[in-house]
């Protein structure tokens, strides 16, 4: 066969490849660009509480600038966003060298160590909200016990956003931890030797060696978890609604109710937009940094 | 407002033409005129649609038709309602609604099919629309246009502990300020149980705190305006954040029906003021059934103008086949069913039902059912179905009422400063078309 032939061969091949896979590729492109595109139409459009509709051109956007509720919103989100990323990263690193180092550990309790991450998030949600309950739960009780005084948890303004944090990073803390262990086991075994016949202490060795060359690791945790926590929704959804107040109100939230109970597709789809470039622009800040730490 | 005061019972010039014309029609009547069909109803997963699709194999076997449920939590219910709306699609046929709440909404907005027609027109003999609680047809009416049948009577109702009150030696409450002074003399008396407790969460607080203002004799507006300000109101929301604040368990900000009816039924709260239909709830296990008493919650300066409100079944605008939807909403409403409903705890909206023997049997079983019925039967004759403010907005105006109070509860605002806050906010969705 001539190279021209084999040429027109290959090219056919190609296209018939092509010709068989577009049907697929079509339907994917399609499902995922189509409920993007139709929320940016619906981000131009109002909906007056009737669900009548007009188009509205940028006034959503600019609405957006005088909503207290959107800045309070925002403010919120960014709360629960570092305070949770900073408890998941610190103590998932802690759990993953505990589970690294404690080789002898039973199966059975390093499942249940990484076990909450597996629970719906409703159901945590519906688990700490009786466990955290002022008057019934089984939280205030132990501090009762201890001689320490109650605390209003999930129902005082001050402590509703540190209490949410904790119930995140209680079921999130293990999944980050799975991520770092694969980081702790790929790690490679001749820098260890070559710190041990210098004498460097465990604590340097962790310092100058682990972290260092963890860091990939952990970046890569950070943006996962960053995706998920500032879309904050399900944990708040069951156990505070965004109260007490508005102490909770997450732009999550806040975006669901303007669409599904007060009925303004419109302006929820602005602020949903709004809130998708905010956590894209949070995932671009951490594959930069990926490509800062990498090694 | 006075317009929505309901008078229970009092006929309506339109439905007593209905009932009358009925006749006309009833003999043609045949259930199974739609007979291999599918009615698809989207339902709120309560205690009411619980007991009705008990009977779903019933509604089948007499029509012939097939019902396909679609059944979630209130909330997502709604959710799933207004996409379905909003997509003007026809996969729902009859859906629950509450016109309390959101009637004003759906019917501005078109999604309520007009019964008033087919509440004329195939109705089956034994049907009697005129039967069900004018009172709530008359809320379940706007523009003239019929938009729901009542499937079950509710309101807030005050549950109380027989005991602990007369340990304490107090008689039952007959005004707000002995519900006050009784909550005093709980917390000195027995300082293991919470004195009162009632909704604190934000978007639940209209319900109960709606009792409260009318009884004081506020009102939410006034000359147009929103009227949270005016000196009864702020006496409504000083009054009932000060019972919650001062008598109400830690945390009551997050209280909504589950907590409260936990608390209760726990032994752990003298006084809950929460809804009639919780009283299975309440009453399971059997450990409150014989130390509660029941009442309308007590008289304020204006008497008692209790909440009362009631679970509606509608047909969408949308559906195909409007007419089998009516079907299965005729059914669903019939005396037969909301006799059955009704002996599992569903207070039923027909008086007949209420003073039919076997469900009187049953009432008289138990005292404290006794009491329940007789709260009912003065939330029937006296109530007023507003919640909330009567508007199109009225989900939303909850918010703001709500935000108040939990202000007042939190102290996070004076009650001037509270009330003058949320009147700007109401202002604006009043001014809303």
């Amino acid at each position: 066969m001539s190279d021209t032939a084999a040429t027109l061969t290959q090219d056919r091949q190609k296209l018939e490849m092509s010709a068989l896979s577009a049907p697929a590729v079509i339907f994917t492109v399609g499902m995922i660009a189509f409920p993007v595109v139709y929320t940016i139409w619906l981000g131009f459009q109002n909906f007056s509480s009737t669900g009548k509709q007009s188009f509205a051109g940028l006034a959503n956007y600019s609405k957006l600038v005088s909503d207290v509720e959107f800045w309070h919103g925002l403010w919120v989100t960014i709360a629960l966003y570092v305070l949770s990323l900073v408890l998941q990263l610190v103590f998932g690193v802690w759990l993953a060298l505990v589970l690294f180092h404690a080789k002898r550990l039973p199966g059975i309790v390093r499942s249940l160590f990484i076990s909450p991450f597996m629970m719906p998030p409703v159901v945590a949600g519906m688990m700490w909200l009786v466990i955290l309950d002022p008057s019934l739960g089984a939280a205030n009780y132990i501090l009762q016990s201890l001689g320490l005084p109650p605390s209003d948890w999930l129902a005082s303004p001050t402590w509703v956003i540190p209490t949410v944090a904790l119930i995140d990073s209680w079921q999130w803390t293990p999944y980050v931890a799975l991520i770092v262990l694969g980081g702790l086991q790929s790690l490679p075994s001749s820098v260890y030797e070559a710190a041990q016949i210098d004498g460097a202490s465990a604590f340097k060795t962790f310092q100058r060696i682990t972290l260092p060359l963890l860091l990939p690791t952990i970046v890569t945790a950070a943006i996962l978890r960053s995706v998920d926590l500032l879309r904050f929704f399900d944990i708040i959804y069951i156990t505070t609604q965004g109260g007490p107040g508005n102490a909770s109100n997450t732009l999550n939230i806040y975006g669901f109710r303007v669409g599904f109970e007060f009925f303004n597709i419109g302006y929820a789809s602005a602020l949903m937009l709004t809130l998708t470039a905010i956590v894209f622009g949070a995932v671009l800040a951490f594959n930069r940094l990926r490509g800062a730490v990498a090694w | 407002m006075k317009a929505r005061m309901l008078a229970t019972y009092v006929a309506l010039p339109v439905l007593a033409i209905a009932a009358v014309s009925v006749e006309a029609h009833a003999a043609d009547f045949d259930w199974m005129k739609f007979k291999g069909k599918t009615v698809t109803f989207l339902a709120n997963n309560n205690p009411v649609s619980q007991a009705l699709l008990t009977y779903k194999a019933d509604f089948e076997k007499l029509t012939g038709m097939t019902l396909k449920v679609d059944s979630y939590q209130e909330q997502q219910m709604r959710q799933r309602l207004v996409t379905v709306m909003n997509a003007n699609s026809d996969e729902v046929d009859a859906f629950m609604t509450l016109p309390s709440r959101e009637g004003e909404q759906f019917a501005a907005s078109g999604w309520y099919a007009d019964l008033t027609a087919m509440s004329k027109g195939a109705v089956a003999k034994e049907y009697d629309p005129g039967g069900l609680s004018q009172a709530l047809l008359k809320a379940a009416t706007f523009g003239g246009k019929l938009t729901s049948m009542p499937m079950n009577i509710e309101g807030p109702i005050l549950y109380y502990r027989t005991d602990i009150f007369k340990k304490c030696g107090l008689e039952a409450p007959k005004t707000i300020k002995e519900v006050e002074a009784a909550a005093e003399k709980i917390k000195s008396c027995d300082s293991a149980v919470t004195p009162f407790v009632s909704r604190g969460l934000k978007p639940a607080v209209a319900y109960t705190f709606s009792n409260m203002l009318h009884n004081i004799g506020g009102s939410y507006i006034a000359n147009g305006k929103s009227s949270l300000c005016s000196a009864k109101s702020k006496e409504a929301l000083d009054t009932y954040s000060r019972l919650l604040r001062d008598f109400g368990p830690p945390g009551v900000v997050n209280y909504s029906f589950q907590q409260i009816s936990a608390l209760y039924r726990s032994g752990r709260a003298a006084m809950a003021f929460e809804s009639s239909n919780e009283l299975r709830t309440v009453m399971d296990g059997g450990a409150r059934l014989k130390d509660t008493g029941l009442l309308p919650f007590p008289a304020g300066e204006a008497g008692q103008v209790p909440t009362t409100i009631g679970w509606g079944m509608a047909v969408s605008s949308h559906s195909k086949q409007p007419d089998a939807a009516w079907y299965f909403v005729q059914w669903a409403t019939s005396p037969e069913v909301q006799k059955k409903m009704a002996l599992q705890g569903i207070a039923p909206p027909r008086p007949s039902v209420a003073n039919d023997p076997e469900y009187r049997k049953w009432i008289d079983e138990e005292p404290v059912r006794k009491e329940w019925q007789a709260a009912l039967d003065v939330l029937a004759t006296k109530g007023s179905s507003e919640v909330g403010y009567p508007i199109v907005a009225n989900p939303q105006s909850r918010e703001f009422i709500g935000q108040a109070v939990q202000d007042l509860i939190l102290k996070q605002k004076s009650l001037d400063q509270a009330c003058a806050d949320a009147d700007r906010e109401l202002d604006a969705l009043i001014a809303q078309k």
